[in-house]
């Protein structure tokens, strides 16, 4: 053995402060994490109750539930769904499975990227210009869910082409030997074999959707509606807005509401989240490669 | 079935059910009401008991500010506009082209209060110190100016709370305080009644002016007069009811139109003694003598 040389000594005692150093960093990452989670479920949990998630708002919704706002943001999410998950994933087979690389396509290319760039705040203002007034919708759930579609278009493609892409060449090409057309083999083949990632962007923009206030706020979602709303063309409360509204508008609040109330949201999209990993790794299982 | 297929199942179910849950049966009747953030929590509470009244009658309220209200108003995006300022001839004009007739409906009053700090020995403003303290030029820039010394307050510096252009606050306090000349630079513009008030419980140094239905317990709400040196009202119901009080203003709601029909209805509950027993309950005053009980 080599006595240790005092360089190797000063090395040794750097290489230890900087490993302790970055360790300290990424630990106090979560922090915040923690404390968040923490304060909200200290201050929150008191007030969740069965009453409280399936009861309205009373008292100049200083008492009672949230039921509305909850249904209202799961509607949201599901017509965003309906609207934004076909368009996505259909736009990126083309990409991924059909389009040659040429200007045409990188112009769609850039223009993904561009609309996951485009603030929130914006995409509000499109959406009351184009929904609420242009096409007449008014102020309806329809309007505040296309908005959203539109926003959150960008995180389905995305996730669906690069999982696309992800299923290797030989998959293919060894299909295409046996004959089978192009449709054939992303039928069978292909989508099968990328499903995984496409559900975990799907459940990605859950998440994002169900947090959003921005978008809603100008092009369906209100203050306070006495009753559920009928249909799409109605508009309905969301707890995203209802969380601003409950912390900020109204004198007199309880305490801990609001924080209940941001605990049912965060719970929504923790759920959302971890339903995406267990799908991730329950599919993975059986992933041929 | 494959796992695919499951799914697709699994969320047709849901959305079917969800569809289903509220699909109910009856004829509804929609009455959109949106604007000023000082009569926002009175509409949620009139919204509120109407459902006792007429359960098919659903009035959908939003916020975000007189100038929200109106302009929703312009664009016939609206049925009844909330304001706590008049509507402008020139946004009078723009909705006539829009083919719109507003119509003007005083619902109540309010006593536009002036909150300070607890802590702060102000009692008592006159219209001109206000105007000094809030006016672009105005002479008062910390509370030595004024002849006291507020404790917990760094550098005596005036914060000057105010509210976002929109507002029909700002722009009543503006016309009735300033004479409407600008406001000072560097006022912290809030975004709601409450907000101007919590900012003040937490601020020695502060000044803010919001409805008084969103006084607490931990401001102190300033007597107001109407001349320096002249005799001062606080603000209250009985006071801004009976014009003593001098910053007081009428609260609005602008109709399409005359109403007629459930929104004519629902204007009518309003000014009722129901209607009006519930805008007194929130710390505004009535627009006609009730009796509540």
């Amino acid at each position: 053995m080599f006595e240790a040389t005092p360089l190797n000594q000063r090395n040794d005692t750097r290489q230890k402060l900087f490993r302790f150093g970055l360790g300290t960093m990424t630990g106090l990452l979560i922090l915040p994490v923690v404390l968040i989670l923490g304060t909200l479920i200290y201050k929150g949990a008191p007030v969740i109750s069965f009453e409280f998630l399936f009861t309205g708002p009373t008292k100049g919704m200083t008492a009672g539930g949230i039921f509305p706002a909850l249904l209202g943001t799961i509607l949201l999410v599901l017509v965003a769904l309906i609207a934004s998950v076909p368009l996505g994933i259909a736009a990126a087979i083309y990409l991924s499975e059909y389009a040659a690389d040429n200007w045409f396509t990188r112009t769609i290319n850039l223009a993904i990227i561009n609309l996951a760039g485009v603030p929130s705040i914006v995409h509000a203002l499109f959406g009351v210009g184009a929904f609420v007034i242009f096409f007449r919708f008014g102020t309806s759930i329809l309007a505040a869910s296309l908005t959203l579609a539109i926003m959150t278009l960008p995180v389905v493609i995305v996730a669906t082409r690069e999982s696309l892409q992800a299923v290797p060449m030989a998959f293919r090409e060894a299909c295409w030997n046996m004959g089978a057309t192009r449709w054939q083999t992303i039928r069978r083949v292909v989508l099968p074999n990328a499903i995984t990632g496409i559900l975990t962007g799907v459940i990605l923009e859950v998440s994002r959707t169900a947090g959003e206030t921005a978008p809603i706020m100008f092009t369906g979602a209100a203050f306070f509606l006495p009753l559920l709303p009928q249909s799409v063309f109605d508009q309905t409360m969301a707890l995203s807005l209802h969380l601003f509204v409950v912390s900020t508008q109204v004198p007199g609040m309880p305490e801990n509401l609001p924080f209940g109330v941001a605990l049912v949201l965060i719970s929504m999209v923790l759920l959302m989240n971890s339903l995406s990993i267990a799908l991730r790794m329950y599919l993975r299982g059986k992933k041929k490669w | 079935m494959t796992t695919r297929n499951r799914l697709l199942v699994l969320s047709t179910a849901a959305t079917m059910a969800l569809l289903a849950a509220c699909g109910g049966g009856e004829q509804r009747q929609v009455i959109q009401n949106k604007g000023s953030d000082t009569l926002v929590n009175v509409a949620q509470a009139w919204a509120e008991a109407y459902q006792d009244v007429h359960p098919t009658v659903v009035v959908a309220v939003s916020g975000g500010g007189s100038g929200t209200g109106i302009a929703a108003l312009i664009n016939g995006t609206v049925d009844i506009a909330n304001a706590s300022r008049a509507i402008k001839d020139k946004e009078l004009k723009l909705a006539q082209d829009n083919g719109q007739s507003p119509i003007q409906h005083v619902v109540g009053y309010d006593a536009l209060a002036v909150y300070i700090h607890p802590d702060n020995p102000m009692d008592s403003f006159s219209l001109e110190q206000l105007a000094e303290i809030y006016a672009d030029g105005g002479s008062y820039l910390s509370w030595t100016d004024l002849g006291v010394e507020v404790p917990g307050c760094q550098d005596q510096e005036i914060v000057v709370v105010s509210r976002q252009n929109n507002s029909g606050t700002y722009a009543y306090f503006r016309e009735a305080v300033l004479g409407d000349a600008d406001f000072k630079l560097g006022t912290r513009d809030m975004h709601g009644s409450k907000d101007v008030v919590d900012l003040v419980e937490n601020t020695p140094c502060a000044v803010g002016y919001s409805g008084l239905a969103y006084a607490t317990e931990h401001v102190k709400l300033a007597c107001i007069a109407a001349e320096t040196g002249g005799e001062c009202t606080n603000p209250s119901v009985a006071t801004a009811l009976d014009g003593s009080y001098p910053i007081a203003r009428p609260l609005f709601m602008y109709t399409n139109g005359e109403p007629t029909g459930y929104i004519g209805e629902y204007m009518n509950w309003i000014m009722s003694n129901e209607g009006q027993c519930i805008i007194l309950n929130k710390g505004y005053a009535p627009v006609t003598e009730v009796d509540c009980g």
